[in-house]
């Protein structure tokens, strides 16, 4: 199994040498990063794909010493959002409607991988994602990064390029948010608790 | 269940994804990673040889180019590009990412021995600097990703038994021996 951590050393010593054990490392992470952002497998696929060609010819720029202290899931996080964001602004994602292509969008294989961790099912699952797809894309992108990838607040707030503090408060309002929009289908009291 | 640490849960299942497959080919592909293969003639026959910008990344017999993409593909987990035909300087350099750093050391000393020689799997644990390590050379060697180009037939057993081979077996290990002009009666050579 790869050691993440030790990582950056090995691609500052042997760039080509290592980068397949960096898509291996992190390539189920940010395919599912970019398919909570774009909501289509095409596109999820191709923003992927994209991230990793960009961070390997970063990679070959580099000095390094700089890839050998890189943070590199903040930053490859950090790529795959500004990939992502570039599709949006020039119009190429793929047009979804917010039904049927989101369940399609699941992975069937990661449920028989994991069934302890499934909770809520496919339709479940897919309207979640619909519901995080509705919110403003900063509360989305806030939460998806803390709660769907688990990267901690101060990932996340690289990721985003902003504080930490700033990062917590978008988080709760993204989870306030949602929460609002599911509470009649999950039958949830109106009124919750603060979420941490 | 508390509502909200439900919620966090039904959140954490939306990040269990696994990539497709094609992704990782596609992108060591476009970075100029991404293995190629072709057919390669042998004095064993037909072969096929894959490469990628590292070196040669594999040598192995099979039936048809599916059968050897299969064969790839289960040893390394990624799947090769089918090409016209092999790269020209084929055998300078090698893709040895498959293998311990004892293997490559096993394998690389290995490379040293001229044609028409042989050495033992002894004197190659002797060699790295790993004397009493000589099954473990064995077992390095039978793992060479890279047979005929990184010379494997070309080590024995000190008593002379020509040992395994890693590619097709005993049989093909005397065969390529013979080719190279090692006198090889039917189990052994001369070790010197």
């Amino acid at each position: 199994m790869s050691d993440e951590h030790s990582l950056p050393g090995r691609l500052a010593a042997d760039l080509d040498g290592h980068f397949e054990e960096l898509v291996r490392t992190f390539q189920d992470r940010l395919y599912g990063f970019t398919l909570r952002l774009t909501s289509s497998p095409q596109d999820a696929e191709e923003s992927a794909q994209d991230t990793f060609v960009r961070a390997y010819r970063a990679l070959q720029r580099y000095p390094k010493e700089r890839i050998a202290t890189i943070k590199l899931k903040a930053w490859l996080y950090q790529i795959a959002l500004n990939v992502v964001r570039n599709r949006v602004r020039r119009g190429r994602l793929t047009q979804v409607t917010l039904d049927a292509p989101v369940s399609d969008s699941l992975a069937s294989d990661a449920r028989e991988d994991h069934p302890d961790q499934v909770v809520i099912g496919v339709e479940g699952q897919a309207r979640m994602a619909n519901a995080l797809q509705k919110l403003p894309e900063r509360y989305a992108t806030a939460v998806v990064l803390r709660h769907v990838q688990g990267l901690s607040y101060e990932e996340a707030g690289q990721v985003l390029g902003q504080p930490v503090g700033t990062t917590k408060s978008d988080v709760h309002r993204g989870l306030r948010l949602l929460r609002a929009a599911l509470e009649p289908e999950l039958e949830l009291d109106p009124v919750g608790e603060p979420i941490a | 269940m508390n509502m909200n640490r439900q919620l966090l849960q039904d959140l954490r299942t939306l990040g269990v994804v696994n990539a497709p497959a094609r992704l990782l080919e596609n992108i060591l592909d476009e970075v100029g990673l991404g293995d190629l293969y072709a057919p390669l003639d042998t004095p064993l026959g037909q072969v096929f040889v894959a490469w990628n910008k590292l070196g040669v990344s594999a040598v192995m017999m099979a039936a048809t180019p599916d059968d050897f993409e299969g064969r790839f593909s289960d040893r390394f987990s990624r799947r090769p590009r089918q090409a016209a035909r092999p790269p020209e300087n084929l055998g300078e350099r090698f893709d040895l990412r498959s293998v311990t750093d004892f293997e490559r050391a096993v394998l690389l000393k290995a490379r040293e021995i001229p044609k028409g020689e042989v050495r033992t799997y002894a004197w190659i644990a002797r060699q790295i600097g790993h004397p009493a390590a000589v099954r473990a050379v064995g077992s390095a060697l039978r793992k060479n990703p890279v047979p005929l180009l990184i010379p494997c037939h070309r080590v024995v057993r000190s008593d002379g038994h020509i040992g395994q081979y890693a590619l097709g077996g005993s049989d093909n290990k005397r065969a390529i021996l013979a080719y190279e002009g090692v006198p090889v009666d039917r189990t052994k050579v001369a070790v010197l």
